[in-house]
């Protein structure tokens, strides 16, 4: 400061430049493996919007043709924490919450389709991922909280389950029209079982909280449906609906 | 599983929330020591006793917040809730810039104001100010000098300078910056002291010289930029005015600039 010339020590501004133009290159680094994500994301719901005309028999087509974009999933993931883990966590965060968001749907629905556990014979339907696996799934930690890298929040995991729910929502209608009376009612199951866990949850006035107050529509939904079948007597005899 | 989520999200919001709350009182405190520091009316010399006296207690507050809220922001947390408290961090560079030139005539710097927040938030570890928070509150920090310059000129009739010590400043002075001395437009006043006008020039020079990265920072610059460009065309045309109809009147008689521009601070 002393003997400075001006109002301004002009090393001021200099150092403020050089550390946007470092948080720019960062940034662009991370819109390209971003955009790779959002690609191999379309791949996945591309191949698995086949399983809405599907029936449980030929699934295991269906799974098998997703593998490959689920790896390129998987791999588009893995770099991405590489060089997110390179800066704290949250600076850059919003960048691609969306798209892990996504990718995280993908794994879930694959799974619930079967996918996972899939052992070459009939696919089984019905299997959420916790979050852990989900992580193993990805190859990325999850729910980080002592070290300051890449991991999928919790936030982006219940979001990506009420994306399932509805999608699901969709499913149990397909099913239906396929001939399958079988799934709606696991689905019936499934959806009341993930409302019931967001009901727990003490929500803000965020994204979170509008996205789990459409859940009862879907509930709904997957009801009325239930309720169609039971109506007609085309339920499986246990139906208790 | 959900009743895990549960936790981890109420201290999740607790924690926002707490840094929110500290965040606006911080505004709030920066805010009044502006005030206070409005009143003073002389540059390059320490603030007067009223204004140190007066503001003690919110620099406390200030202090006091910063520390409650420490711990919350350490390590992978400081970024998540960066957006929570960049409002307080503004104001509160806004009041410390202020003051700092008040006192010195020359800018704090990013490391001064990082380590002075540091300071002050205690053992429990620094609470983050990022280079986009120090770099917005320098623009509010434009628009206070504005108000300081004009207030000045009103009151005293002329532009406010620091004390002449052109002698160091001329050797070290380099290329852009002596345009922007040259330009120092105070006829029949030409004096070596620099004037909170070529300061602000070159405040506006710098700032305009910023080249922002895209997202929220980008446009929230470009906000500021309108306005820091305003702040300065105020205080230049107040000039005008005073040079104009100033050279008409015996010295001293500023009554009608006092009027109109004191209209023009108040809608500011």
């Amino acid at each position: 400061m002393a003997g400075q010339a001006g109002m301004i020590d002009p090393t001021i501004f200099e150092g403020l430049q050089t550390k946007i133009d470092e948080d720019t290159a960062v940034r662009d680094e991370l819109k390209d493996i971003i955009q790779a994500l959002e690609k191999s994301n379309r791949n996945i719901s591309f191949v698995l919007s086949r399983a809405h005309s599907t029936t449980v028999a030929d699934l295991p087509n269906v799974l098998k043709a997703v593998e490959e974009p689920i790896r390129n999933v998987i791999e588009t993931v893995s770099k991405l924490s590489h060089t997110a883990s390179k800066q704290p966590y949250y600076k850059f965060n919003q960048m691609w919450a969306r798209q892990v968001q996504d990718a995280a749907f993908g794994v879930l629905l694959w799974a619930w389709l079967g996918g996972r556990d899939y052992n070459g014979e009939e696919a089984k339907c019905g299997r959420l991922l916790t979050i852990e696996e989900l992580g193993e799934v990805l190859k990325v930690p999850v729910n980080l909280k002592d070290k300051d890298e890449f991991h999928l929040t919790i936030e982006e995991y219940l979001l990506a389950l009420t994306m399932l729910v509805e999608e699901l929502t969709r499913l149990a209608r397909n099913a239906v029209t396929l001939g399958d009376y079988e799934r709606p009612l696991l689905i019936n199951q499934f959806v009341k079982d993930v409302f019931a866990g967001f009901q727990i949850l003490n929500l803000k006035n965020d994204i979170l909280r509008r996205k789990s107050d459409g859940l009862k529509y879907r509930v709904k939904d997957v009801e009325d449906v239930v309720y169609d079948l039971s109506l007609r007597n085309l339920l499986p005899k246990k139906s208790e609906q | 599983m959900f009743e895990g989520f549960r936790t981890e999200l109420d201290e999740h919001h607790d924690r926002r929330e707490r840094i929110i709350k500290a965040s606006r009182d911080i505004t709030a405190a920066s805010k009044k020591i502006i005030f206070t520091l409005q009143r003073v009316r002389a540059l390059g010399q320490p603030v007067p006793p009223f204004a140190t006296k007066g503001n003690a207690h919110y620099w406390e507050i200030i202090e006091e917040r910063y520390k409650s809220i420490a711990a919350d922001v350490q390590g992978l947390n400081a970024y998540r809730y960066s957006t929570n408290i960049t409002g307080g961090n503004q104001e509160f560079m806004e009041a410390l810039s202020f003051q700092h030139y008040l006192e010195t005539q020359t800018l704090v710097s990013y490391e001064e104001a990082k380590s002075r927040i540091a300071t002050m938030s205690g053992e429990g570890g620094a609470v983050l100010l990022t280079p986009e928070d120090y770099i917005l509150g320098i623009f509010d920090m434009v628009g206070e000098l504005m108000r300081f310059s004009i207030t000045a000129m009103a009151t005293n009739g002329k532009l406010p300078a620091g004390k002449p010590k052109k002698a160091v400043k001329a050797e070290s002075d380099d290329g852009d910056k002596m345009d922007v001395d040259e330009q120092t437009p105070v006829p029949g006043r030409n004096e070596e002291p620099r004037t909170v006008l070529s300061d602000l020039r070159e405040l506006r020079l710098q700032l305009e010289m910023l080249e922002p990265s895209g997202g929220r920072f980008g446009s929230d610059v470009r906000k500021k930029a309108d306005v820091m460009r305003e702040c300065v065309d105020k205080v230049e045309k107040a000039l005008y005015s005073l040079t104009v109809r100033g050279s008409e009147r015996p010295k001293g008689w500023v009554p009608d600039i006092r009027e109109e521009r004191r209209a023009e601070v108040e809608s500011y």
